[in-house]
């Protein structure tokens, strides 16, 4: 194909990535942008010698971004001699971060799991990820299948809409800001962070990172977000945390809720009875319940929906929480 | 036949690679086998193939190229041949997010009880970190929630196409003993778990919360062919000609009613992050613990009668949750 020119053949945006990524790949020394836009197809085809090319270079930076998403990482440096010379900037992919480790083999349950895995983001937020990523896996050795896997439909929920934003952020090491309302006082303040995880504990999606506002590791509940995640400005980045600082925070979240408990008493044989599972205590003598919690209003909210089946014994502030709630509701629809 | 995801211009790069990196080791695979295993359609696979052989490497001095055997292509094979070197020879790594969002879904399975042993997903989770380009921490973890011993006879049933039967508390507050269900699908949603089932008493697809079902047992009994042909679909309510439509306001905190109920509409912004939407509601009086849950982040508009039974559940909670009296008073 190399032989025809501009024009004659349209060379579709997945062929070009490939080829740019096998040239990148193969190049010894690295390529300068130049020397890609002239060589690689895809934009060999469409450069003007000795023209204007800016739409060519827009459409090399998008690649380079369609490729980094990808999760290929691209080596970018300027040769020692061409110092501070922007135009000397050679790019090239390392074989050793480009490939998996090599002797990784999935066995056909390990398939069929990792298959199910991805199935539970489908029309969720990390879909695209999700459904990429297996797509490679997929090519790795045995077809997922195992007569033990069958029959189940799992759907991760996840559709606040700072998550996308959140896990891009996470992604890039960017700064965010974002409008975070305080359950207790209501208080809307806006927050800096530097966003490292998000987790689900316990029904809630959490972004765990470090607080600029506070200077520690903090979690804030998604849905108490709100307003749009923005990009710090100006535009930040921050270096990763390491492994233990992020373990260590997770830690301490447990931490919390094995220390903060609520004593209740449940109606026998109401619906709160099964979900909190006093008819499988073996006691059944007792109606009454220590339930552990992370965050007092989300137990709150949980406790409210089995309005006449549960009686809070303590904390007080739990007491008063619940019945805030439905004072609150007795107005709004008054 | 599964359904056959539509791929776009990054996916259709991601499926080269991929394709490439399983076609290098030299096999032939027929244009089926590699349908099923990609789940994508035989012309994606058709597609993705040619695009790999027009690989062009000429003005790097290096002439030679992927070499697609067409012949075997037409008749429905893909089998390629390469003399290239330092292009793609293996399969690519993941990205972090690919790698985390793989992660985040076995620990999800997780909650299936003996689906997957704890060692299993950790094994596996360390084999995706080390597949991860950037080998860094997870991005996203979902901690399992509770398990449910009855999910496992539930599984169990599935697997040898059986009939259980259990107790089960529905809707109204009431429990039915030794209730029939065939099972056919364990759907997880969010936290909930469902199982869809053929229900011999209604002649039709049912939704079970597993959480008020108890004392699951399998029989002897095969399911019925009208279980084997019910057609499944993803949601867990249907909505009836009688049902009442109920309009209903949302703050960021109680979004995930959206979720949970599927508006009938496109919801709508009303207020800087006040979403209103439609609802389809079988029994407005089942609103009254949905909204009041929220304290006040969720708010029902209208009809008057979804309003009042709200306002009655929480009016009622209040007086249920007055101090009672010391159990030695007269």
């Amino acid at each position: 194909m190399s032989d025809k020119k501009s024009g004659t053949i349209k060379i579709s945006k997945p062929e070009r990535l490939f080829n740019l990524t096998c040239a990148l790949l193969y190049t010894r020394n690295g390529l300068t942008k130049n020397e890609i836009l002239r060589s690689v197809p895809g934009y060999e085809n469409e450069y003007i010698e000795g023209g204007d090319n800016s739409s060519l270079e827009r459409k090399f930076e998008r690649d380079k971004a369609s490729l980094l998403h990808n999760g290929i990482q691209l080596e970018v440096s300027i040769p020692a001699h061409e110092d501070e010379n922007n135009q000397a900037t050679v790019y090239s992919i390392k074989r050793e971060s480009f490939y998996w480790p090599k002797n990784i083999q999935f066995t056909p349950r390990q398939m069929a799991l990792l298959n199910l895995a991805a199935e539970a983001w489908v029309g969720g937020s990390l879909s695209t990820a999700a459904s990429r990523g297996i797509t490679k896996l997929r090519a790795m050795g045995a077809i997922g299948e195992d007569s033990d896997i069958v029959g189940i439909a799992p759907r991760i929920q996840a559709s606040d809409p700072s998550f996308r934003d959140l896990n891009n952020a996470i992604s890039d090491h960017q700064v965010v800001n974002f409008d975070y309302r305080n359950p207790k006082t209501g208080e809307i303040l806006t927050r800096t962070l530097q966003p490292w995880l998000l987790q689900k504990v316990a029904g809630q999606w959490l972004v765990m990172g470090y607080d600029e506002l506070r200077a520690e590791p903090r979690n804030f509940m998604l849905r108490r977000i709100v307003s749009k995640v923005t990009t710090a400005k100006p535009n930040r980045n921050f270096s990763a945390p390491n492994l233990e600082q992020v373990a260590e925070a997770v830690a301490e979240l447990d931490a919390l809720a094995a220390k903060q408990t609520a004593r209740i008493k449940v109606s026998r044989d109401s619906e709160a009875w099964f979900k909190y599972e006093l008819d499988l205590q073996g006691n059944a003598s007792s109606d009454e319940v220590t339930i552990h919690y992370h965050d007092l209003y989300v137990l709150a909210e949980e406790l409210r929906e089995y309005a006449g089946e549960v009686k809070v014994l303590k904390p007080e502030a739990l007491i008063q929480l619940v019945r805030a709630g439905f004072e609150k509701v007795a107005n709004d629809h008054a | 036949m599964p359904d056959h995801m539509k791929l776009d211009d990054s996916d259709r790069y991601n499926l080269m690679l991929a394709l490439t990196g399983l076609l290098v080791q030299g096999d032939e695979y027929s244009l089926e086998e590699l349908s099923k295993r990609f789940e994508v359609s035989k012309e994606e696979i058709v597609k993705a193939v040619k695009n790999i052989g027009y690989l062009d490497m000429a003005h790097f001095e290096n002439p030679d190229r992927y070499v697609v055997d067409y012949d075997a292509l037409d008749e429905g094979y893909v089998r390629i041949s390469y003399n290239l070197e330092n292009v793609v020879e293996d399969v690519p790594r993941l990205s972090s997010r690919q790698a985390s969002a793989l992660a985040a879904g076995l620990v999800y399975l997780s909650s299936l009880p003996g689906l997957a042993e704890n060692e299993e997903i950790q094994e596996l989770q360390t084999i995706l970190s080390s597949g991860d380009s950037r080998g860094k921490t997870p991005e996203v973890i979902v901690q399992p929630g509770s398990k449910d011993a009855d999910l496992l006879t539930i599984r169990q049933a599935i697997k040898l196409g059986r009939t259980i039967t259990c107790d089960y508390l529905n809707l109204k507050g009431e429990m039915r003993i030794g209730r029939v269900i065939e099972p056919i699908r364990i759907d997880l949603r969010g936290e909930l778990i469902y199982l869809k089932g053929w229900c011999p008493e209604n002649v039709d697809v049912r939704s079970f919360r597993v959480d008020r079902m108890r004392n699951a047992t399998l029989t002897e009994q095969p399911i019925s062919d009208e279980a084997l042909a019910a057609e499944l679909d993803d949601e867990v309510y249907h909505p009836a000609e009688t049902d009442t439509l109920v309009t209903i306001d949302v703050d960021p905190e109680a979004y995930s009613l959206m979720d949970d109920f599927r508006p009938v509409e496109e919801p709508q912004t009303i207020a800087p992050h006040v979403k209103r939407f439609k609802i389809q509601v079988g029994d407005v009086r089942n609103l009254g613990r949905i909204i009041a849950k929220f304290g006040g982040t969720a708010r029902v508009l209208e009809p008057e009668t979804a309003k009042v039974a709200v306002r009655e559940f929480a009016l009622k909670a209040i007086g249920e949750l007055q101090p009672s009296a010391p159990e030695d008073a007269e």
